[in-house]
């Protein structure tokens, strides 16, 4: 069993070599690992090679960011965010979308076919040589990211490896679909192209999940603001009331508590605040459906952009992100003329974030792999069962 | 086959290679590609499948090596039911058409498919180089088989049916693409594996290549086993007799002679259809006159010797006496009839030419 299975990766191993793609794929992400390997940052900026960026607005230096941050964030965002997660996996795609079509083919299958090993087993062994492609390029670019961030940030960090699992897992979500489309269609040019017009689905999905998360942390903050706002009002509306009647001679009574009607009497914009407090809470009624409704959705289909954000998740940690922002976060204030509560950009960030990292490891990856097995499970009925 | 001929098959040897009872496919469509075939293999033979296109020869063998699933099958293969993995380890398989990848060299070729069959990769070292030899490739085996010409594919693909060192070897269409002196390499390589014992499955288009190195052969038509046995059976009692004249036929009083030979007993039989100068004689056996060349349908050297005799006494030269048996492709012909069995509804025997029609092979010359 064994020696077929490394026959079939050693093959798989060979037809990488051979395919152009392949190596363009590997020099590219050289590149992309260069040119962050030129970036650095000091206490006067950032830096490219010799020169210091000091134009650049917002005066970010090693002070705020430190180096390690930085690193990490541009192999977050850079390396694995743009050139992995899409340049990358296209090539991938294009490259691996005809392993399955190429296997099956007349002429082809029968070779394999006739070999003692069970269908299952081959087209889930060919379908993991599938990965190897997005394995070797992933392992690759992070050992290479690994040696920069040493070398240039000076923190050696073993975590940055958690990349290559995710990033595998994260491709092996639309090799799956590939690799079905590819035994239904044969064709390499068709399950390409619908698969992805799958991803680009999940992406429109994910954008509008996305969206509507930050809308309602944005409400939700919003209706915070103003329930702390008005609570602050009405202590200070209480005490007002209550120095007020002790001058009349007419004490309030232990305990007493200013009523919204008493606490716009002695602050009368606190009408519009309670007012923007219920519109906040009304639209935030609003939008619960809709997110519980994509949420749901989203539970059904591979979480292609929650499990690359897995990585940032285990490297970045709250309190450093907290940190990163921490100069700049202002408490919300309310205006007094309008009641408006004035919200603090990096504040609605952070809750952002950490509304996305509420969301459970085991939803995003168990539910994915989950919709990958169905996927699999359903390439691998038609495959077994069909005449080849 | 009919219930007689399956029955004698039952009494026969039990050592089957294959041993295949009632298989039948029905694709998708209703299209029914092998109505319940019934086929032995005795192991050691070489075992020819010919048919024409569509007969489901490619279909037999798919199922054979579990590349397509039967509809019906109570077959086994050396022992073990057709569809056993765990038997595919002794078997060699070369189908037709067959694609390598394009980046792997000859040698690698041998490996991989060999790994796959689960040949330990000691063995595999020992065996590519010898087997390369075998095929006469040894100087191409680190070339990519993307620069190999069919014939050189085909040889590597043989090559590659025999890594495992197996016991029955199915080729499919091995002569595809070989140029003479190949296929009599690969008819060389054939010998040698019967010599070692080997059961070979031959499924050929070239029946003059099947003949010379079956020991038996089947005839598939429309799904159907037409004929099988060995060539000498299934051309019992079809061999004839040629005696070609040096005098022409047509001077008297050979001419008359011969008339009054071929006219004989057409009141009773009437002549065979589409036969001139055609007629039976009192015995029964056929007889025609082609130019200056006498056929007599017998098997019998005795039936001819009145004729000679006749011949002989009305001034005849006989320049040479030959004894025929019907080649491979007069079996062929007949079997398929005369659309080549090719997409008809025709029952198989249907539209038959006549044996004695086509050429015969010469068995013995007696000039």
């Amino acid at each position: 069993m064994m020696t077929q299975t490394v026959a079939l990766f050693v093959d798989a191993y060979r037809e990488l070599n051979a395919k152009k793609l392949f190596w363009i794929t590997m020099l590219l992400s050289g590149l992309v690992v260069s040119i962050y390997a030129m970036i650095g940052i000091n206490e006067e900026g950032i830096t490219f090679l010799w020169f210091t960026l000091d134009f650049l607005p917002g005066n970010i230096n090693s002070e705020q960011i430190p180096p390690e941050i930085l690193y990490k964030g541009l192999f977050m965002n850079l390396g694995i965010g743009i050139w992995l997660t899409w340049i990358a996996t296209i090539l991938a795609l294009i490259s691996t979308a005809g392993i399955i079509p190429d296997m099956i083919a007349g002429g082809s299958i029968e070779m394999l076919l006739s070999k003692p090993i069970s269908r299952t087993r081959l087209f889930l062994t060919k379908y993991l040589t599938g990965l190897l492609f997005a394995g070797l390029q992933v392992l690759a670019f992070t050992t290479a990211s690994f040696l920069v961030i040493g070398i240039r940030g000076n923190v050696w960090e073993p975590g940055l490896f958690l990349a290559v699992p995710l990033v595998v897992c994260f491709f092996s979500y639309l090799y799956g679909v590939c690799a079905l489309l590819g035994v239904l269609t044969r064709s390499t040019i068709a399950s390409l192209l619908i698969t992805l017009l799958f991803w680009c689905g999940l992406f429109v999905m994910n954008m509008g999940d996305a969206i509507l998360l930050s809308f309602k942390v944005q409400y939700e903050v919003q209706r915070d603001g103003y329930t702390m706002g008005i609570d602050r009002s009405r202590e200070g509306a209480t005490k007002i009331i209550t120095a007020r009647r002790e001058k009349e001679g007419n004490p309030v009574p232990e305990g007493f508590i200013a009523t919204d009607e008493e606490m716009q009497s002695v602050m009368p914009w606190m009408a519009s605040t309670i007012e923007y407090r219920d519109e906040a809470e009304e639209t935030l009624g609003k939008l619960e459906p809709w997110a519980k409704g994509v949420y749901a959705v989203k539970t059904l289909v591979p979480k292609t952009g929650e499990t690359i954000a897995l990585l940032e998740r285990w490297l970045i940690s709250m309190a450093d992100l907290e940190a990163i922002t921490d100069g700049d976060a202002e408490e919300p204030t309310i205006d007094e003329e309008s009641g408006r509560i004035n919200l603090d950009d990096n504040e609605l960030q952070l809750r952002t974030q950490e509304a996305f990292r509420e969301r459970s490891v085991l939803w995003v990856l168990g539910t994915s792999l989950m919709f990958e097995c169905l996927v699999l499970g359903g390439a691998v009925f038609v495959f077994a069962r069909r005449d080849n | 086959m009919n219930a007689e001929a399956t029955a004698a098959l039952s009494a026969s040897s039990p050592d089957w290679a294959i041993d295949l009872a009632d298989v039948a496919k029905t694709y998708k469509g209703k299209i029914e590609a092998l109505k319940g075939i019934n086929m032995r293999i005795r192991q050691g033979e070489v075992f020819g499948l010919l048919g024409p296109n569509g007969a489901g020869k490619s279909t037999l063998v798919k199922i054979l090596m579990t590349v397509i699933r039967p509809t019906r099958c109570k077959g086994t293969m050396l022992g073990q039911p057709i569809g056993s993995q765990s038997i595919l380890r002794r078997i060699g398989y070369l189908p037709e058409h067959h694609r390598f990848p394009s980046y792997l060299t000859g040698a690698q070729v041998l490996d991989f498919y060999a790994a796959l069959t689960e040949v330990p990769r000691a063995t595999r070292k020992a065996r590519i180089p010898e087997l390369l030899e075998l095929v006469g490739m040894q100087d191409w085996g680190a070339v990519k088989v993307s620069r190999y010409s069919k014939g050189m594919r085909q040889r590597v693909g043989i090559a590659q049916a025999l890594m495992n060192d197996p016991d029955i070897v199915l080729l499919d269409e091995p002569t595809d693409g070989v140029d003479p002196v190949g296929r009599r390499d690969i008819r060389e390589i054939l010998a040698e594996l019967k010599r070692r014992g080997k059961t070979v499955f031959l499924n050929s288009h070239l029946l003059s290549e099947l003949e010379m190195v079956c020991d038996r052969v089947a005839i598939l038509v429309q799904g159907q086993v037409a004929k099988q046995g060995t060539i000498d059976e299934l051309t019992a009692g079809k061999e004839r007799y040629e005696i070609e004249l040096a005098t022409p036929t047509k001077q008297p009083p050979l001419a008359e002679m011969l008339h009054q030979l071929v006219s004989t007993n057409w009141e009773q039989y009437g002549p065979p259809k589409g036969w001139h100068d055609a007629g039976q004689l009192r015995s029964g056996e056929a007889i025609r006159v082609v130019n200056n060349m006498v056929q007599v349908h017998s098997s019998d050297a005795a039936t001819i010797q009145p004729i000679i005799d006749q011949l002989r006494a009305h001034g005849a030269v006989i320049k040479s006496i030959r004894q025929l048996r019907p080649s491979l492709e007069d079996l062929f012909m007949a079997a398929v009839g005369d659309d080549g069995g090719v997409g008809g509804s025709k029952p198989c025997n249907a539209n038959k030419k006549p044996l004695a029609a086509a050429p015969h092979t010469a068995k013995g010359d007696a000039s």
